[in-house]
């Protein structure tokens, strides 16, 4: 069985028409792990035995009659920050290692009450904080396409699974890119929700104003239908939106006629070296192929952008040096032994559980909130911010969605950029903006550069709008727009 | 604005961390690059913007009725005595 090639809405089908047994489905998504994780290592744990016990249990349902859900029997993977009961939930770090949940995120609730079934948990940059998921604390996941290139990150563990057949849907989360980014370097599609759409609970904080938890998926429909199930208000999550979530579904097949798609000049320009020529030319066919489909598409301007990157790294190591506080061998955890007293244990704890990228976060945002630096520093980001949302709601009022490129070159080489942090950060340029200003975002693949690896475009539309998104998008896939992505290892 | 060695340690202290001497040197040179980097923003006159928190959409005040709802803890807790078992703080001098 070929998992690759096959969405969670054919399988979903397959099952009703009693084609494919739950059980057949769920012991080959193991083989495949099998097979290939070894060499992409995008799982931390895996969650076998339980896996097939809720298929056999599903099958009997089945058997038995009774209805199926929309998500029955799909093979999930979860990002290693999100809690799971008594699964490892370890977040990418020595520091949670050992550390096993009393309860389950909200979001992933969710999709198990939709009927989906979780195979393991995936790995990721510590506490999310990177690009490329070189910066885990237990090993460097790679992308299925081509081996020696990273998977992006900060959730590269669950766009590896997806992308390689080892799940046909995945979780993550995106504080400035984490899905988009690895969803482009993978060529599946990953979406970041509206600010406040879907519930936080069970997320481990890296910086609470700006995290979302998100889906990873080969296809928007598969998308659409992930993203209406784990949305809505959560009262345990006290930032969760009470709006009512749309039938993300029933807006995909709608035509694009009289849609409005803005092209921000400063995207395309020279931005921290600019994008690569390749990039530039898919994403220019793209524009043409939406030209083509009736859309109108017209140049904005998006001024504040090139002042993203260092608006996103003050506040959001500020709000990682507060919420990382709590690991203090005390609470959670990892507890190192042998100190003298209640503060050298503290600081012998912190010290061997974070990594150097944690460390340097944490050491940039007391930095920024520290005496003196605060209004220079940390303030200061606040009112970019400002003026970053502002340009948004300016452009909002010509255009109904925005396009850019998601990354400015495709997916690097191991080891290419982690001994220079600030060129790490830069990379993720054109996805933190969205995260800045709260706004939703999608990746999806157009096509392949030079090296055959995948492209990625951005759409961003204004807040709560997710269904205009999913129907711009999902239009570009039925026209042929993603180009053949997949996998051939 | 160049961060010394001893602007890490200041830092580090107030963070509960401990810097390697190793380290030090390196991470000193890695937060001055990314801190010249982030001071483009003083190119910006925001004197009379207000800060963004957080982008607040369609949010409701988050005040429920405190209820008691039945939650076990962690594996030790709740089985025989309804108590958290937590390892041992206070050290004698």
């Amino acid at each position: 069985m070929n998992l690759k090639n096959l969405t969670a809405d054919k399988l979903v089908l397959l099952y009703a028409n009693r084609d494919l047994s739950v059980s057949e489905v769920i012991s080959s998504v193991f083989d495949e792990i099998d097979r290939s994780d070894g060499k992409i290592h995008a799982f931390i744990t895996l969650c076998r035995d339980r896996a097939l016990e809720e298929a056999r249990r599903t099958d009997s349902r089945i058997a038995a009659g009774e209805p199926l859900h929309a998500l029955t029997g799909v093979p999930v993977a979860i990002k290693d920050n999100m809690a799971v009961r008594d699964v490892t939930t370890t977040c990418g770090s020595k520091m949670l290692e050992n550390y096993i949940p009393p309860y389950t995120a909200t979001a992933v609730e969710r999709l198990r009450s939709a009927g989906a079934i979780i195979v393991g948990k995936t790995n990721m940059d510590e506490f999310a904080m990177g690009s490329s998921t070189e910066n885990s604390g237990f090993f460097v996941t790679r992308n299925p396409h081509n081996l020696e290139r990273v998977p992006g990150g900060s959730s590269g563990g669950s766009a590896a699974s997806v992308a390689a057949g080892m799940s046909l849907v995945a979780l993550g989360s995106d504080t400035g890119g984490s899905i988009r980014q690895p969803a482009s370097f993978c060529g599946v599609v990953g979406l970041k929700p509206t600010y406040g759409r879907v519930s936080r609970y069970g997320l481990v904080a890296y910086a609470s104003s700006l995290d979302q938890i998100g889906p990873f998926t080969k296809s928007v429909r598969e998308c659409a239908q992930v993203l209406e199930t784990i949305s809505g208000f959560d009262h345990y999550d006290s930032t969760s939106a009470d709006t009512p979530v749309d039938s993300y579904l029933k807006c995909l097949d709608q035509p694009l006629n009289d849609v409005r798609i803005g092209i921000p000049r400063e995207y395309f320009a020279s931005i921290n070296g600019g994008v690569d020529p390749d990039v530039k030319a898919n994403l220019e066919s793209a524009i043409k192929r939406y030209e083509g489909m009736g859309c109108k598409i017209e140049e904005i301007g998006l001024p504040h952008t090139e002042h993203a990157v260092a608006t996103y790294y003050l506040i959001a190591t500020a709000e990682a040096s507060s919420n990382l506080a709590r690991y203090d061998g005390v609470r959670y955890g990892l507890r190192e032994g042998g100190a003298g007293g209640l503060n050298e244990m503290y600081r012998r704890t912190r010290m061997a559980g974070f990594g150097k990228e944690v460390k340097r976060r944490i050491l940039l945002g007391t930095y920024a909130l520290s005496a003196g630096y605060y209004d220079a520093f940390y303030l200061k980001a606040l009112k970019v911010r400002t003026l970053i949302l502002q340009d948004f709601q300016k452009a909002f009022e010509k255009v109904n969605v925005i396009l850019t490129p998601t990354t400015p070159t495709a997916a690097f080489k191991i080891g290419e950029k982690i001994a220079d942090p600030l060129s790490m950060y830069l990379s993720d340029i054109f996805t933190i903006t969205c995260n800045l200003a709260g706004l939703p975002g999608i990746s999806v693949p157009c096509g392949k550069d030079s090296a055959n690896l995948p492209i990625g475009m951005q759409l961003i539309a204004n807040h709560f709008q997710e269904a205009l998104l999913l129907q711009v998008a999902h239009q570009f896939e039925k026209a042929g727009g993603f180009g053949n992505v997949s996998v051939g290892m | 604005m160049k961060i010394s060695e001893t602007d890490v340690e200041y830092v580090a202290k107030l963070a509960n961390l401990e810097v390697p001497e190793t380290e030090k040197k390196e991470l000193a040179e890695q937060l001055s690059r990314i801190v010249e980097h982030v001071e483009q923003l003083n190119t910006l006159d925001v004197s009379t913007v207000p800060p963004t928190y957080q982008v607040v959409t369609g949010w409701k005040h988050a005040v429920r009725e405190d209820r008691a709802v039945a939650r076990t803890g962690s594996s030790e807790a709740g089985k025989s005595v309804k108590l958290f078992k937590v390892p041992k703080v206070i050290t004698e001098r």
